[in-house]
C-alpha cells in the first residue's frame, strides 16, 4: 500500500533543491541541549525535556518518513512510535557516543523497514546499537564534540550535489533507482556519484584533524 | 577504506541509511561485527543521517500527538522489552545468533547448508554455507546479487582470496566456482537473489545446489 504512494508521492518532493550550508543555522550549542534534555528524561522521566524534544524531532521524524513515501498519517505514527522508543530507550543513550540527532536518526533508522516493507515485519531487522559497549577512552568526551564540529565542517565542504546525492541516499525508498530517475542519470553514475561523495566524506574527515 | 575485500562505499551507505534489503544487510552487519574500521564508519555515517535529519523541514504533527505518546509511555511503565533468544551456533558473529536456523541440508560430499531464517525480500534469502576443505562448489553464476561473508576458513576463487570477514559481492555477470582453502572447513553466509545457474552439464546434475 504504501508502495505504490512511494511512486505517486515521490513526484511532487524534492523540487526545491538546497544546499547544506544554506539551511544549516550556525548553532552548535542546540545539540548539546538536546543531549541534556534526553539525559534529564532518562534520569527523571523529566516530561518538560521530552516535551521539547518532542516539538523539536517529531515533525522532522514525520519528515523524514514523508521523504521516503509514506502518506502523513503513517508518518505521524511512525514519529511518535520513534519518540516513544526515545522515551523508553532513554537510559541507554550516552552523550559521549552519539549526539541526540544521531543517537534518534539511528532509532529512526532502525525502524523504517518495518514500516516500509510489509515482509520485514515478524522477524527483526539488524539493528544498530550506539549505546554498545567500545574499548573505553579517557578523552572520549572531549573527542566526540570535536567529532560533531568536524563533521560539520566536513559536510560544509562536500558540493552542494554531493550533498543532494547524500540526502537522497539517506532518505528514499529506493535510493539508486531513485536517484537515477530524479537526477537524469544511468545507474552506475549514481553510485559512482555517492562513491565519490562518500570517498570526501572520508577524506575530509582525515584531513579535518589538523585544519579545523 | 581497510584492507581485506570490503562492502563497496554504496552498500555501506545503503546500510546505514537502513536502505539495504533485510537478506542484505544481515549479511553486511555480520561483516561489521568481524570488521571494526567499517563498523566505526557506519557509526559515522549514523552522525550524517543525524545531521541531515536536524536540517529536514519539519512537517506539523497533530496537536494531541505529545499527549498520545505521553499517554501510552504511561501505560506501559515498568514494561521490559523482550529481547530475542540468541540460536544455539556459538561461533556465529552476533547479528546472526538472532536468528532461528533450519537444519543442515546435504547438498553434496563436504558440502552443507541451512537457512538463517532472517526476513527475506522478494526471492532473496539468507543461508549458511559450509564447504570442506579442498572442495568447490559447482561453476555457478545468479539470477540476481549474491552476498558472502567468510566467518570461518577461507575460500579463493579464479581472482581472489577471502579470509575470515572478507565480503564478496557478485551478480549475474560474475561466473565463479570457489574453493576452500584453509584447513577447515569454510562457513560462510550467503545473501542469495533469484536462481543459480549452474555452468555445463555435470552442474547441472548437482540438484541439491541449485535448490540453495
Amino acid at each position: 500500500m504504501i508502495q505504490t504512494f512511494v511512486r505517486t508521492v515521490l513526484g511532487s518532493m524534492y523540487g526545491q533543491v538546497s544546499t547544506y550550508q544554506r539551511i544549516r543555522p550556525p548553532v552548535t550549542a542546540v545539540g548539546g541541549e538536546h543531549d541534556r534534555l534526553i539525559e534529564a528524561v532518562a534520569l527523571r522521566r523529566d516530561r518538560e525535556a521530552f516535551a521539547r524534544l518532542f516539538e523539536h524531532f517529531a515533525p522532522r521524524l514525520k519528515a523524514y518518513l514523508m521523504k521516503a513515501g509514506a502518506p502523513a498519517g503513517a508518518a505521524e505514527d511512525f514519529a511518535q512510535d520513534a519518540m516513544l522508543t526515545v522515551w523508553r530507550k532513554a537510559e541507554l543513550f550516552d552523550s559521549s557516543k552519539a549526539r541526540a540527532a544521531t543517537w534518534i536518526f539511528t532509532i529512526a533508522r532502525n525502524r523504517r523497514l518495518d514500516v516500509l516493507r510489509q515482509d520485514a515485519r515478524r522477524t527483526p531487522m539488524p539493528e544498530i546499537e550506539l549505546s554498545q559497549e567500545e574499548p573505553e577512552r579517557p578523552d572520549q568526551v572531549v573527542l566526540m564534540a570535536e567529532d560533531a564540529a568536524r563533521l560539520k565542517t566536513a559536510m560544509a565542504r562536500l558540493t552542494a550535489d554531493q550533498i543532494e546525492v547524500l540526502r537522497l541516499a539517506f532518505f528514499q525508498d529506493n535510493p539508486h533507482s531513485e536517484i537515477a530517475r530524479r537526477l537524469d542519470l544511468p545507474l552506475g553514475t549514481v553510485k559512482s556519484r555517492i562513491r565519490k561523495a562518500m570517498i570526501k566524506l572520508r577524506t575530509l574527515l582525515d584531513d579535518a584533524g589538523g585544519e579545523a | 577504506m581497510t584492507g581485506g575485500h570490503n562492502p563497496s562505499e554504496e552498500r555501506l551507505l545503503a546500510y546505514a541509511a537502513g536502505t539495504l534489503s533485510p537478506p542484505e544487510a544481515v549479511v553486511v552487519a555480520a561483516h561489521l561485527a568481524m570488521r571494526p574500521q567499517n563498523d566505526a564508519w557506519v557509526r559515522t555515517l549514523q552522525s550524517v543521517g543525524g545531521e541531515l535529519l536536524d536540517d529536514l523541514e519539519p512537517e506539523p504533527m497533530p496537536d494531541d500527538a505529545l499527549a498520545r505518546v505521553l499517554a501510552r509511555a504511561e501505560a506501559d511503565a515498568g514494561q521490559v522489552l523482550a529481547s530475542t533468544p540468541l540460536n544455539d551456533m556459538v561461533g556465529l558473529p552476533e547479528p546472526l545468533r538472532r536468528y532461528a536456523l533450519g537444519p543442515w541440508r546435504w547438498l553434496g560430499p563436504g558440502m552443507r547448508a541451512r537457512d538463517v531464517h532472517a526476513p527475506r525480500d522478494g526471492d532473496c534469502r539468507v543461508i549458511l554455507l559450509e564447504i570442506g576443505p579442498g572442495r568447490e562448489t559447482p561453476r555457478h553464476t545468479h539470477g540476481g546479487i549474491e552476498l558472502t561473508c567468510v566467518i570461518h576458513g577461507a575460500y579463493a576463487t579464479e581472482t581472489a582470496r577471502f579470509d575470515v570477514g572478507d565480503f564478496e559481492e557478485a551478480d549475474g555477470e560474475v561466473l565463479h566456482q570457489p574453493r576452500v582453502v584453509s584447513p577447515d572447513p569454510c562457513l560462510c553466509v550467503v545473501a542469495l537473489d533469484g536462481q543459480i545457474e549452474l555452468d555445463g552439464w555435470l552442474g547441472r546434475l548437482m540438484q541439491p545446489f541449485i535448490k540453495l
